[in-house]
């Protein structure tokens, strides 16, 4: 189809019409702009100014640039503008992709910064039962969405073994039935991994997804594990499924492991330590993630948290880092760089949920609580733990999927996190990639709104982004970014 | 109330502040503050006790609010077309594309 535009070239230079876009003052004097379709221009101070100002002259290349990004109203391509913003946002007409089953709120570990409301490894009554699970299965192959995640967590989900075993043969065999794709994924510390239950896993294409917090000293001071090294456990069992990744056979896939780092206050200027980690590890990805205070990380804030300039301090020197090794020829990516980069450079959507406008919550993923009660997400899971039921969507035992869908948690959290409601966020130059989180919003600031300019959250994205955006406009590491998305 | 605490009253005005703004701003601070809402000739009253600064954080907390309901007005249309299509998708029922 031919790109229709709004008014006919003319000959005659003219000025820049304005239509809709946000922008930012960067820290280097240059002026950031986006718009709903998730073009991004980069230009200097002066050259917003006369752009602003409607004195910038179509003759000009810089005229040129903007309206093929379409930042000049009577210039815009708006089948093209459609169609990106289309593609964006096309999460909208999936349903819920992700269905995390805890499989028993027990664990072995006493993580300094755990959110998920863990009872020590001998708690009684919080272990998910076969047939809970099986209801669960059915329940999340219910979803619209054609291929769906279920995800088996905790507390440390292998201390359930035999639950977790049968959910596994038994959404593998819906799965088949239904002709539905399942991917099935794992969360565990490997404490308790045993060749048995990992030969289980591999055979059955179980993704397996674990924390590795860095070095030895640090992931240990971080992940208190009374029954050992856990660092040691880690490093054991992520060797094995990278072996068993690399020796792909014809009779299942193998997938890779992946690690995720929660960042500390004892990580903070440790980045190069953590980063050598990884790649020591064999890992070829590293995701690095803010904590939150919310859950057990709220009473201990002031012992492990930070500001939100020290976490924005520790992102963009880790990437710094990671982009020197990449230039010395070493592959590892940054996790939430390249779910970032996706959206930016490819314009998609990479199904990361926390991220997004409205919110992952029961749209994009449910949280199954080890008796059957359903959340909105795992994050509202444990907003529930500590008594208070806000974000409950009902129960995998009584409710059906439709009552589910559209119960009044699943809604407000819809309506709350729509950045068309949010005074900062709806003209925030990183709108369209960005998105807020009512859970964190409620637990930090008391509404599922909350107040962006006094957000922590908001401002560890804001402090992501700048770090992405200004690697970006140097060409040698937009080169490297560039490749870690490239189809 | 709490000894050392104080009540604080505070007048916002009806041409800046809508009840609904106030009103959702003393729900956010429950447990934080005690507020007393009433209302008063060209606007609404409302009475703060709590902590130290914690008038001037309500006050912020209602322009919050006021900016949301004047921003959720303005695009109401694009984020209930957004929202609907997201929730009743996932409910399995057919939209528009």
């Amino acid at each position: 189809m031919t790109p229709k535009t709004a008014a006919k070239r003319s000959a005659k230079p003219r000025s820049a019409g304005l239509p809709y876009f946000t922008f930012r003052r960067m820290a280097d004097g240059s002026v950031l702009l986006s718009n709903d379709a998730g073009r991004t221009a980069a230009v200097s101070g002066k050259d917003f100014a006369r752009f602003s100002a409607g004195r910038l002259g179509s003759g000009e290349p810089l005229y040129a640039e903007l309206a093929a990004k379409g930042f000049v109203r009577e210039m815009t391509d708006f089948e093209g503008y459609a169609a990106a913003c289309s593609k964006k946002n096309a999460f909208l007409g999936a349903g819920p992709g992700l269905h995390i089953l805890v499989m028993t709120l027990r664990c072995n570990h006493k993580c300094l910064y755990c959110q998920s409301g863990a009872l020590g490894a001998g708690g009684r009554g919080t272990d998910m039962s076969r047939a809970v699970a099986r209801k669960s299965v059915d329940f999340a192959l219910k979803s619209t969405n054609p291929g769906i995640t279920i995800e088996f967590q905790g507390g440390e989900p292998l201390l359930n073994w035999d639950t977790l075993k049968d959910s596994v043969l038994y959404a593998r065999g819906r799965g088949r039935e239904l002709g539905r794709e399942v991917r099935l994924a794992l969360v565990s510390n490997f404490s308790l991994m045993t060749e048995e239950k990992a030969r289980f896993l591999v055979e059955n294409e179980v993704s397996v997804c674990t924390s590795l917090d860095g070095p030895a000293d640090l992931h240990n001071k971080n992940r208190t594990f009374s029954g050992g090294n856990s660092h040691a456990h880690t490093a054991r069992w992520l060797k094995y499924f990278i072996g068993r990744a690399a020796k792909q056979v014809p009779e299942y896939r193998t997938f890779t492991p992946s690690a995720l780092l929660t960042v500390s206050r004892y990580s903070l200027g440790r980045e190069k330590d953590i980063v050598d980690e990884y790649l020591r590890q064999g890992l070829a990805d590293i995701f690095v993630r803010p904590l939150a205070p919310i859950g057990y990380a709220k009473k201990l804030w002031p012992r492990i948290g930070y500001s939100s300039e020290e976490f924005a301090r520790f992102y963009r020197n880790s990437l710094d880092y990671i982009i020197k090794l990449n230039a010395a020829g070493k592959k590892i990516r940054e996790r939430h760089a390249v779910i970032m980069l996706e959206k930016i450079v490819n314009g998609g959507d990479p199904g990361y949920l926390d991220m997004r406008c409205p919110c992952g919550a029961a749209i994009g993923q449910v949280a199954y609580n080890y008796n059957g009660d359903l959340y909105a997400c795992d994050e509202g899971r444990m907003v529930g733990w500590e008594g208070d039921d806000l974000f409950r969507i009902g129960n995998v035992l009584r409710d059906s999927y439709r009552k589910v869908m559209l119960a009044p948690a699943s809604r407000a959290c819809a309506a709350a996190s729509s950045l068309e409601s949010q005074p900062q966020c709806s003209r925030c130059v990183y709108k369209p990639w960005c998105g807020v989180c009512p859970v964190y919003n409620y637990e930090t600031q008391g509404s599922l709104w909350g107040d962006m300019p006094s957000s922590g959250r908001c401002a560890l994205s804001l402090g992501m982004f700048d770090a992405l955006f200004g690697l970006l406009k140097k060409p040698a590491s937009a080169k490297i970014l560039k490749e870690w998305v490239q189809k | 109330m709490k000894p050392g605490m104080k009540t604080e009253p505070v007048f916002l005005s009806g041409e800046i502040y809508c009840e609904e703004a106030v009103k959702l701003a003393a729900a956010v601070f429950e447990g934080r503050a005690k507020v007393r809402v009433i209302k008063a000739a060209g606007g609404v009253k409302a009475e703060i006790s709590g902590g130290e600064n914690i008038t001037r954080e309500f006050c912020g907390e209602v322009l919050n609010q006021q900016c949301r309901i004047d921003l959720s007005r303005k695009n109401y249309k694009i984020a209930s077309l957004i929202a609907t299509k997201a929730l009743l998708s996932a409910a399995g029922e057919k939209t528009a594309k």
